[in-house]
């Protein structure tokens, strides 16, 4: 695994040794990982260990085994814990949300569970959801939505407290070309300030937003770079599947590090 | 400035105020106008409405200066005293002055999250977040008509045996609130909010008192509505019991979670009422008077004494439990 310097302006977050296991399954296996500020992209097939990760850094998990640092807190201490999570923005997997809700109620809510002075409030929704471009929309009930927008609401939730730290568990699913175009500018923007981590599958959501990509496969990471050290990487791989350089890179990153694993065993 | 002047001696002819408005006044009048005005309020006021009249655009900008002035004014004076910070949280925004709008905060359609809020209506949205899931319409729905029904029922049939099956039913349905209100089964935006400082006991904590504000005067007061039989427990007895059994729940449901808890709570109860009424030596023979006398077990001067005791134990458990509630129920 190849380490690239990454700058140390904000604390951003490190793990070493994570182990996430549960019901008898190793969803991360002694993972080390260290983001500062800036985009950084996860990838990975299904079942990786993408969500597990972004769970324990959201602090909604807790790690098996491992030392977790969070914007240079504990997550473990409870002070420490709500500390980081007044600075967090988590947009998970699956964004369940109230149908009856208002986009501007829903964001409200959210603003509320996070701490976000009261006389704040209204002016920072407004703003989130200018950002995600749910401005004209922001008296809609959320029932009436199309998933796409659902998706952008969860966004507007996770940014509205100008978070230090945001983790968007595959915020790009449902969203159509255009908007993916502008949520990647909008992650740049963000990414100038904070410690932004992003999973996703679409390989060219990297390439356009991130600075930086992990790579995870069966529990751990099996690539670290920059999307063009991605690119670069099928080089020695000539066979590897793929539409574009960056899914070759992809595909052959995946290859190297199973056959390196497949070695390891039977070593 | 020589404020008692000659303010009632002489006063400015109208045709000079007219001219200096109109901008026809000869340079030596204006200066002996000016000069009076200083002193004269009651002449100012005239020169100031017939410069007004005259000149819409001196008017206009007249109103600037005045407002942004007042502005500033009111920023100063907010920055001085905190005391008055609170309403706008610090920002600048003139004070009594009606005639700048406040475009800087946009209200929504309700005006329930605009920039200023009715302190009421505020604290309508707040009660209503605060409650999430908990209050759901269906929940809160059936809880009013099953109430209404029961009330309707025993007034009509003035059937005095119906009150003890309510303040028997009574205890279950702030244990059923809890278990609606908080868990990944429950909430379907729950990992959204465990990763908000609010998440856990606090948040918990907040919708069961929703539930319990709902629940205590509405069950309470249907109580009180129906007819009662001489001797049997008053309208107030579930209410200790209610007490215990939620937060035997809340500490259940740190083990458990919140779901699984109502379900250990809620057949705890109907067991004890069970055990309460069997232990009756001539017990009643229907099934009512059997619900009754077990209630009137269960819920009688001594009894009462237990379930405070009990609901102070659970509490005292909760606060030992007090962080479990804080990660996600099961990966």
């Amino acid at each position: 695994m190849r380490q690239i310097p990454v700058p140390r302006t904000s604390p951003g977050l490190s793990v070493r040794g994570l182990t996430v296991r549960f019901r008898g399954t190793t969803a991360l296996n002694d993972v080390d990982l260290s983001l500062g500020r800036g985009v950084h992209g996860l990838l990975g097939p299904n079942g990786a260990g993408k969500t597990s990760l972004l769970r324990v850094l959201a602090t909604v998990a807790r790690p098996t085994e491992g030392d977790v640092r969070i914007l240079g807190l504990d997550p473990q201490e409870l002070g420490e814990r709500t500390e980081i999570r007044r600075r967090l923005g988590y947009l998970p997997q699956e964004f369940g949300y109230y149908p009856t809700y208002t986009v501007r109620e829903m964001v409200t809510y959210l603003a509320w569970l996070k701490d976000v002075p009261g006389a704040q409030a209204p002016a920072a929704v407004e703003r989130a959801a200018e950002r995600v471009g749910l401005g004209p929309a922001l008296d809609k009930k959320l029932r009436t939505l199309s998933g796409g927008e659902i998706r952008r609401v969860g966004i507007a939730q996770a940014v509205v407290n100008e978070p230090d730290l945001l983790l968007l568990d595959e915020p790009t699913a449902g969203l159509d070309p255009e908007r993916r175009l502008e949520f990647r500018g909008l992650l740049r923007e963000l990414g100038e300030t904070a410690t932004v981590l992003v999973s996703t599958h679409l390989v060219e959501d990297v390439a356009a937003a991130c600075a930086e990509v992990t790579l995870l496969e069966a529990g751990r990471p099996a690539f670290r770079g920059t999307p063009d050290d991605l690119i670069a990487s099928a080089g020695t791989d000539a066979e590897a599947p793929g539409d574009s350089p960056l899914e070759r890179g992809y595909t052959s990153a995946l290859r190297r590090h199973r056959s390196e694993r497949a070695q390891e065993v039977t070593a | 400035m020589n404020h008692r002047g000659p303010t009632t001696e002489w006063h400015l002819p109208d045709a000079d105020v007219q001219a200096y408005a109109a901008g026809g006044l000869p340079e030596p009048g204006c200066w002996s106008l000016e000069k009076h005005v200083e002193a004269c309020a009651r002449c100012a006021q005239r020169v100031s409405d017939a410069v007004r009249t005259h000149s819409p655009v001196v008017a206009r900008s007249l109103d600037a200066t005045r407002s942004a002035l007042l502005a500033r004014i009111g920023a100063e004076d907010r920055a001085g005293s905190p005391a008055r910070a609170g309403g706008t949280g610090g920002r600048l925004r003139p004070v009594g002055s009606p005639r700048i709008p406040a475009a800087d905060t946009p209200r929504s359609a309700h005006g329930r999250t605009g920039g200023r809020q009715h302190p009421v209506r505020a604290w309508g949205a707040r009660l209503t977040w605060a409650a999430g899931p908990a209050l759901g319409r269906s929940w809160l729905f059936s809880l009013t008509l099953v109430t209404v029904a029961a009330v309707v029922l025993a007034r009509l049939a003035d059937a005095a045996e119906l009150r003890p099956l309510l303040l028997v039913a009574a205890p279950l349905l702030p244990v059923a609130g809890v278990a609606v209100s908080y868990g990944r089964h429950a909430d379907p935006l729950y990992e959204t909010v465990a990763a908000t400082p609010s998440a856990g006991l606090r948040l918990l904590l907040v919708r069961t008192a929703m539930v319990l504000a709902v629940c205590v005067p509405l069950l309470t007061a249907a109580g009180l509505l129906m007819p009662a039989q001489g001797g049997s427990p008053g309208a107030a007895a579930w209410l200790l019991p209610g007490l215990a059994l939620t937060l035997l729940t809340l500490v259940t449901g740190s083990y458990l979670g919140c779901l699984r808890a109502s379900a250990v709570t809620g057949t705890t109860w109907p067991l004890l009422l069970l055990t309460a009424g069997t232990t009756a030596d001539p017990g009643p023979a229907d099934l009512i008077g059997r619900v009754n006398h077990a209630f009137a077990n269960v819920a009688s001067g001594p009894a009462q004494g237990f379930w405070a005791s009990a609901a102070l134990l659970c509490g005292g458990l909760l606060v030992l439990r007090r962080t479990s509630f804080d990660q996600l129920e099961r990966l």
